[in-house]
């Protein structure tokens, strides 16, 4: 009686787990690009960076916006000079009209960027991804680095068979700790002091608990020394 | 070595989860701070130890992938437990499960250590104890769940977003943390520097602990043992001398090497690019 009602409870846990599963919004498979309904280009696929037909635009996916929804242009601290420009984010030449740029390095002007593990671990140079001269914005329409071919164009030179989901990897990664990543990169902010908080609690609790303990033992054995002299 | 009366407390295959997980988490902690450290010459440095920055990888994952069968081999000797003594291994007092009373006498232990309170008459396991389990259990969990998405990204970015990999990195290493500050901090205090288990507590190695020193500690376990006539039963030999020793060594060693990597650790964390 009872087991057959708990059965059809778990039915129906089971129905709506499903539900919820056929509703839920195909992240990585919505950027897959697709060439017919049964053989599709997968992962492991050499990319030959010519996808013309099939192309699907990949969704941008973003729990990441440089710089926070409002900040979509500057990247830099912005002069005079770089506010003056129209479009910024857009441009075929990003660096086009900026003083003495020939004569400084990238991560001079760019020193958020140059913190990327491609960088510091694997010492990949900032041109191994944004390219020779003229240097297109990320989202200029002809850019590699637009998330329209990223993964083919520019990942896949390294990561043989990246797929457009694998490209939306943020390579310059905010710091977590930043409160500017709270906008950029909420998921991140919000995991990271998530963790944190984890962390010091626990510490908060037994660091002083293993402290006062010892003491205590450390007492107690004194004190029975004495008593038996 | 006097022929005090020992209480059996872990069961060999207990003693042998333990032995195998120290070894694979120290070996986990060297490779994974090789990687974070790589920037540094200390981290070069314990990166060698492994063949290097890319071998230390290779090393982390495979050990990840023991740490992982020895969880699920955990898991599985819990339901053949619970399977061979039923709902009394959970519910009972020999139960690692939290229970209310564990609430009661942490706060009762903590007023022991200021001279409030009598000491509390903890059972089999102190609320300690059962915390130090689940704190591993749930660090498994969420260190090797995140392991797997990292082992590839290629792969895994195929089942999630790839900026999921961002988050999958920081959970992976601010988890490891925890727990290796609480390791190397608060589990090494507990069984090694504490007046009680000073030079070192090697219940988990022996597998059993004095009866005397028990009825003090934990009261209530012997007591119980006495009352349903266990007692006997729950006696065994103590471990020979040169067993001992030997227990002495390797438990040393391992701290040894894993208080090298949190003072190393601790040393150079502003000279890594975060
Ligand atoms: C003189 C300082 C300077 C130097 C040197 C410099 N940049 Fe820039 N960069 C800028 C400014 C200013 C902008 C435009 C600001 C903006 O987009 O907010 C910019 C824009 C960019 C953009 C486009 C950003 C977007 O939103 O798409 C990229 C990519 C870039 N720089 C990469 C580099 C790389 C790689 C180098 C080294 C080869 C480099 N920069 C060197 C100042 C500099
Ligand atoms: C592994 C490839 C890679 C390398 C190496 C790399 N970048 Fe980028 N960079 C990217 C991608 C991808 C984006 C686009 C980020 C996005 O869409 O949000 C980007 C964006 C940028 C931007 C635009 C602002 C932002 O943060 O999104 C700047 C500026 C920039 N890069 C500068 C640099 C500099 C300077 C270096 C060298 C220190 C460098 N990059 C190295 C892949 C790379
Ligand atoms: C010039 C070669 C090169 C290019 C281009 C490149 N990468 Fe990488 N990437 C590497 C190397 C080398 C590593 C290994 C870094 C390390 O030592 O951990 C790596 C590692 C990674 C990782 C693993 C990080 C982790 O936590 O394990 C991801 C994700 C990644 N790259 C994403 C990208 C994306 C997305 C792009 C395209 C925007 C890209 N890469 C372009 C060389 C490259």
């Amino acid at each position: 009686m009872s087991a057959s009602r708990s059965r059809r409870r778990g039915l129906h846990l089971l129905l709506g787990l499903a539900a919820v599963l056929a509703a839920w919004p195909g992240w990585a498979g919505a950027a897959e690009e697709v060439t017919s309904p049964i053989s599709r280009y997968r992962e492991r696929e050499m990319s030959t960076g010519f996808y013309e037909e099939y192309e699907v635009r990949p969704r941008r996916m973003l729990p990441y916006v440089p710089g926070g929804p409002q900040a979509r242009k500057g990247v830099v601290s912005a002069s005079t000079q770089v506010s003056a420009l129209v479009g910024l984010g857009f441009l075929s030449d990003a660096h086009q009209g900026i003083k003495f740029y020939e004569r400084r390095t990238c991560q001079e002007c760019h020193p958020e960027q140059a913190r990327s593990m491609h960088a510091t671990r694997a010492k990949i140079t900032c041109r191994q991804c944004h390219g020779g001269e003229p240097m297109a914005s990320v989202n200029h329409y002809y850019s590699p680095l637009n998330p329209i071919r990223r993964h083919a164009y520019v990942c896949a030179k390294c990561h043989a068979g990246a797929s457009a989901s694998f490209a939306t990897y943020v390579v310059h990664e905010p710091l977590p700790t930043s409160l500017a990543t709270q906008k950029s990169f909420p998921l991140l902010f919000y995991v990271f002091w998530i963790m944190m908080a984890l962390a010091v609690g626990t510490f908060a609790l037994f660091i002083p608990h293993a402290l006062v303990w010892g003491l205590r033992e450390f007492i107690h054995k004194i004190k029975e020394g004495r008593h038996e002299h | 070595m006097s022929t005090e009366a020992r209480l059996r407390r872990f069961s060999p295959a207990q003693r042998l989860f333990h032995v195998t997980l120290m070894l694979c988490f120290a070996i986990q902690s060297a490779t994974g701070l090789a990687r974070l450290f790589s920037e540094t010459p200390w981290g070069q440095g314990v990166g060698r130890l492994f063949g290097g920055y890319e071998a230390s990888l290779t090393v982390h994952k495979y050990v990840g992938l023991c740490m992982l069968a020895l969880f699920v081999a955990h898991v599985l000797y819990l339901l053949a437990t619970l399977r061979r003594r039923g709902l009394a291994a959970v519910l009972g007092p020999d139960s690692i499960a939290p229970a209310p009373a564990d609430l009661k006498q942490f706060f009762q232990h903590v007023g022991w250590m200021l001279g409030l309170t009598n000491h509390p008459r903890f059972d089999r396991w102190g609320y300690w104890e059962k915390f130090d389990y689940w704190a591993v259990f749930w660090g498994m969990a969420i260190i090797g769940g995140t392991g797997l998405l990292l082992w590839d990204p290629l792969a895994s970015s195929a089942l999630m977003p790839g900026w999921g990999i961002n988050l999958a990195l920081w959970v992976h290493r601010l988890e490891a943390a925890l727990a290796m500050a609480h390791v190397f901090l608060i589990h090494f205090f507990i069984g090694h520097l504490r007046p009680h288990s000073f030079p070192m507590d090697m219940a988990m190695f022996e597998g059993s602990v004095s009866l005397e020193a028990s009825r003090g500690e934990r009261a209530a376990w012997v007591e119980r043992l006495e009352q349903t006539g266990a007692l006997p039963g729950a006696l065994v030999q103590p471990a020979a001398p040169a067993r001992r020793l030997l227990f002495l060594v390797f438990g040393f060693a391992v701290m040894a090497f894993c208080l090298y990597l949190l003072v190393g650790g601790l040393a150079n964390v502003t000279r890594v690019t975060w």
